[in-house]
């Protein structure tokens, strides 16, 4: 077993596959770019909707994903000096290199890793992290830390986009609007069970519906307001939405989590033609303050059979050119376990990004485990690197600088 | 003044039906040209205030009282109501009306029935640290062959060995959530029946300001216990309440309390108590919870009971927010209590759920010193808010989207029903519009409380609240779904595999063979030792032979007669009547119209027959049509 593997690690590990393109920063960390040197711009079509027929799909793990037994660094004896209960034994994980490993229920995953198909981007985070899961959430669904806005990221990344033909602008499957989506140009579509998108009513009534969640007169009151525009988003695709989901039957198996049943929904609305390109999902469950082992194990099945199932899916429509989604979670987890045989809210974690376009394998740097910040893993990748990746490589529109308020060096994930 | 205006103000309330009719007697004679002789008369007149009043605390005065501003009160302070309990708020002054409310201690509520358990629970064990994870127990059973008395197969060769394992796992799951819904239709039941409607409010608001959740607590008994707590502090002192949370059951459970020790601390709820219940973010520092922690350990579950358990209290010298000594944990709330931060944080959440979601700086640092002034008692700052004409002025005035938990109560109060019917099923459909209570999204509870309602609403749940009123109007509509709710589930599934003995069968049923299945499922596979959809079906009969059963029946509602009674004899009398009942905002224009002219439609004129049933099915319709339109979400 290699020994001492802290810092040289780190730098070994280093800008492996990222910034292709950008030649002049190749040599500096990522850290020391954040904060404002100018990349050299990756290539962008140059047309405002960027590539037109590209759907970028989110996917939150909330609560606080413990990378460190997600993507298990089996090499460094800190992590095992850290978790003595809880740490996963080398030989139980799934191999990724000589380095990491998967968790072992993240069965999907090692597949779609497997084939190429899977980023790995280490270290993600933000500077001066808090271990709030809400200021937390708050700096990963507005990328605007001290500097409030009503719309989060994907909120103002629809507003620069055309409103599509077929299909709302943004689709938030879940039971609650996440704030990422939260957009004033257009209610998001939010919805859990399609089958409950629908007004039911007699055909009379249907008719005084139609008219009444036409564009009204302003009231002066912007609650009533809101009410109305949501009334009318609704009223304008809630038809589209359930005859796709109810169109489509997958023959795949997601798996047993609640991310399995959303994830064949995004499916059948883009087999059904929608214009939708940005879709977005949460799957709950990751703060596993106790008794790590048991939730972990069950979350890793659910996310990495979905995954699996949904890139699945997508190649069987012939679809997966056009689809590629983004994994992130609000922060990773302590590095030293807690007594309750759990983790404690921690800072760095990894991101996932995965489709057929993804050149598969590890970008940014794994952190020190032995250079702590408060026992937690150091970022060394800028999470707001992987938002401008998907808004330029990904979606190709030029407007990550303008949505982030920075230019944020990109990590040359897409070929 | 003109007599109209001093007639409106001292009016019956005050002056006993003498003085009502002496009061109508002088108007008419002295001002014809008004019908309207009483401010406690259904109308429109006198809503939203001045724009003048917009974050002024002021309290208003009795000129300012109106039908309409009580029933904004009741609405926010409580759960709206009908016409004739809006008419009794109104005919008191504004300062009696709020006291009547907010010191509701003074108002007998002797009816209330206690909650009728189920009284099976065996599967729940709050608080024991053997009750492993569902992965655990069956890790332990495979090694042991029992689980808590109940014995695996002798044969382990045979599959399904460990089914009984599985099974009892499934019941132990499923026995507490199923219970407690119908502790929420019973919480709901209070809320309709009780005389003190805020103290079943606020309840509902300390459980989205200080929220745990029952999937982590896994008995819902400790979740009552919590609102029991909740109603017993629920105006009383802040403080007080904080120092209960602190060896609250529950919360030693969700937040893990219980395993915070001497030598090993946890953090969570030491974090959650600065950040979440008691100060916010930025008024504390990293080194703050370390050390809060500290003072806080030693407190354990014991069944339904707290216990202090002396030898895991941290016994040392502590440094929070400044202050240095061997604190305890009231010393926590203490050291919390005596920060500025404090009293602004708590009287911003009071006022983003009661007023409205944007606090003006000057106005949130007047209440905090009403609270700071008064030794964080909740009852006068209420009192000052309900009473501010900053509560009355149009920026607050029907402009609160209604949670889903006010939007089912409040209907069901303008309604006049007073249990909960078993459909729409009331526990589901709270669930599904986004506030299943007692399953708060984390310990934030819900953002909806704070944001003026805002994020309550989306296309979906808009649509779906319309359809809930469809099937509380007319119960037919709602078909079966409701019924669907409590079918045996898995039922083909699990006669399979008792059929053929093989787990392999049942999952190619539910389209689980070889080609399609996941990775995990085809590990789960392999060992055929127990299987989930059987353990479900099986613990779903056990459950369903014991527990209390909520009967699925439709709420009576005649609304015919209520609009009969009303002396309303045209279509278009009856929509004024709906409207004036049932909103807090007016129609559009073009709506009322359309609505009319659907009810006229239907009727085939504008005449109503009461006697007819069609007349009743058609002022349903009518009525499921305005209770979908935007305006019926306003509070």
């Amino acid at each position: 077993m290699t020994k001492n593997h802290s810092t040289s690690c780190s730098r070994r590990r280093f800008l492996q596959h990222g910034l292709s393109g950008c030649g002049v920063a190749a040599g500096l960390p990522l850290f020391l770019q954040q904060t404002n040197l100018a990349m050299a711009a990756n290539t962008v079509t140059g047309v405002p909707n960027g590539n037109a027929d590209r759907i970028l799909v989110v996917v939150e793990l909330a609560g606080g994903n413990c990378g460190l037994n997600t993507v298990v660094p089996f090499e460094q004896d800190e992590y095992y000096r850290a978790r003595p209960t809880i740490a996963i034994r080398k030989k139980s994980t799934l191999k990724l290199n000589d380095e990491f490993g998967f968790h072992p229920y993240l069965l999907g995953w090692e597949q779609l890793f497997k084939d190429g198909k899977m980023a790995v981007v280490h270290g993600c985070g933000y500077p001066n992290r808090s271990r709030s899961h809400f200021e937390s959430m708050k700096f990963w669904h507005w990328a605007s830390p001290n500097n409030p806005q009503p719309d989060g990221w994907l909120g103002r990344l629809s507003n620069d986009l055309p409103l599509p033909e077929k299909g709302p602008m943004i689709v938030n499957l879940s039971d609650k609007m996440s704030g990422a989506v939260r957009g004033s140009n257009h209610p998001t579509v939010v919805f859990d069970d399609p089958n409950q998108f629908v007004l039911e009513s007699s055909g009379e009534q249907r008719a005084v519906f139609r008219e009444a969640f036409k564009k009204k007169q302003e009231s002066g009151n912007p609650a009533l307001e809101l009410v109305r525009r949501i009334a009318s988003t609704a009223n304008q695709s809630s038809d589209f939405i359930r005859n796709a989901c109810a169109e489509y039957k997958t023959k795949r198996d997601y798996g047993f989590g609640k991310i399995g049943k959303s994830l064949p929904r995004i499916v059948a609305q883009i087999a059904k033609g929608s214009g939708t390109r940005i879709y977005y999902t949460a799957t709950g469950g990751f703060d596993t303050h106790g008794r790590q082992t048991a939730t972990q194990g069950v979350n890793c099945m659910n996310i990495g059979d979905a995954l699996l199932a949904f890139q699945q899916d997508l190649e069987a429509i012939g679809r997966d050119a056009d689809v590629a989604v983004m994994v992130f979670s609000e922060f990773g987890r302590r590095v030293k376990e807690n007594s309750s045989k759990g983790t404690d809210h921690g800072a760095a974690g990894p991101m996932f990004i995965t489709g057929k376009h993804v050149k598969g394998g590890h970008y940014g740097t794994f952190p020190s485990m032995t250079d702590l910040y408060e026992g937690d893993l150091k970022m060394t990748t800028d999470f707001r690197s992987v938002y401008a990746t998907m808004v330029k490589e990904w979606m190709g529109l030029d407007t990550a600088k303008s949505l982030l308020r920075a230019d944020y060096p990109t990590l040359g994930v897409f070929a | 003044m003109t007599l109209t205006e001093y007639c409106k103000t001292r009016q019956a309330g005050r002056f006993g039906v003498l003085g009502a009719a002496i009061a109508l007697a002088l108007v008419c004679v002295l001002d014809c040209t008004t019908a309207r002789t009483q401010a406690n008369e259904p109308d429109w007149t006198k809503a939203a205030g001045p724009r003048s009043w917009v974050d002024d605390l002021t309290p208003i005065g009795e000129a300012d009282w109106s039908y309409q501003r009580a029933a904004h009160l009741l609405e926010r302070a409580g759960f709206g109501g009908t016409p004739h309990e809006i008419k009794q708020l109104a005919a008191m002054t504004p300062e009696e009306a709020v006291d009547h409310l907010v010191d509701f201690q003074k108002v007998p509520n002797a009816s209330i029935p206690e909650f009728d358990h189920s009284g099976i629970w065996e599967g729940m064990f709050p608080g024991k640290d053997e009750h492993l994870s569902f992965d655990g127990i069956m890790r332990k059973a495979w090694v042991t062959g029992e689980h808590m008395g109940v014995k695996a197969g002798k044969d382990r060769s045979k599959p399904l060995w460990l089914q009984p394992i599985n099974d009892l796992c499934q019941y132990n799951m499923a026995v507490s959530p199923w219970e407690w819904d119908r502790a929420e239709i019973w919480l709901a039941n209070r809320a309709l029946q009780t005389k003190r409607p805020l103290e079943e409010k606020l309840a509902l608001f300390w459980h989205g300001h200080i929220a745990i959740e029952n999937f982590k607590i896994e008995d819902y008994r400790l979740m009552l216990q919590q609102f029991e707590l909740f109603r017993k502090h629920a105006n009383g002192n802040f403080g007080e309440l904080l120092k209960a949370i602190n060896r609250n059951p529950g919360m030693l459970i969700y937040l893990d309390g219980r395993f915070n020790e001497k030598t090993d601390t946890n953090e969570n709820y030491a974090r959650e108590i600065f950040e979440l219940f008691g100060l916010g973010v930025g008024n504390y520092t990293e080194q703050d919870i370390k050390e809060a922690a500290r003072a806080l350990t030693g407190w354990k579950v014991h069944g339904l009971n707290p216990w202090f358990k002396r030898a895991d209290f941290d016994n040392g010298r502590k440094t929070i927010l400044g202050k240095s000594g061997n604190f305890n944990d009231e010393d926590v709330v203490d050291i919390i209590l005596e920060q500025p931060a404090c009293a602004k944080f708590i009287s911003l959440k009071l006022y983003k759920f009661f007023v409205r979601g944007d606090l003006n700086e000057r106005v949130n640092e007047e209440l905090a010193a009403v609270l700071r002034s008064q030794q964080y008692e909740i009852k006068p700052v209420l009192k000052k808010i309900f009473l501010s004409r900053d509560f009355y002025s149009p920026a607050t005035y029907a402009r609160q989207i209604k949670s889903p938990v006010q939007f089912m109560l409040s209907s069901y109060k303008k309604l006049g029903i007073r249990e909960a019917p078993g459909v729409p099923y009331y526990p589901k459909v709270i669930e599904q519009l986004g506030q299943a209570i007692g399953d708060p999204p984390n310990v934030a509870g819900w953002p909806g409380d704070k944001d003026g309602g805002t994020s309550w609403l989306n296309p979906s749940t808009l649509y779906q609240r319309g359809n809930v009123m469809r099937h509380l109007l007319q119960r037919e509509s709602a078909g079966r779904r409701y019924w669907q709710l409590f079918a045996p589930p898995n039922k083909e599934i699990a006669a399979k595999i008792r059929a053929t003995g093989k787990a392999s069968e049942a999952m190619k049923m539910i389209g689980k063979d070889g080609k399609t299945m996941s990775p995990s499922s085809k590990k789960m596979m392999r060992n055929q030792e127990s299987n989930n959809e059987l353990g479900v079906y099986n613990a779903y009969v056990m459950i369903n032979e014991r527990i209390k059963k909520v009967p699925l029946t439709g709420a009576d509602i005649d609304l015919a007669k209520m609009i009969q009674d009303a002396g309303v004899t045209t279509a278009e009398g009856a929509i004024d009547y709906l409207e004036l009942r049932f909103l807090r905002v007016r129609l559009a224009d073009s709506d009322r119209v359309a609505v009319t002219q659907f009810l006229v439609e239907r009727l085939g004129g504008d005449r109503i027959d009461y006697s007819s049933r069609w007349s009743k099915t058609n002022l349903k319709q009518a009525l499921h049509i305005i209770l979908s339109l935007p305006e019926y979400q306003l509070s």
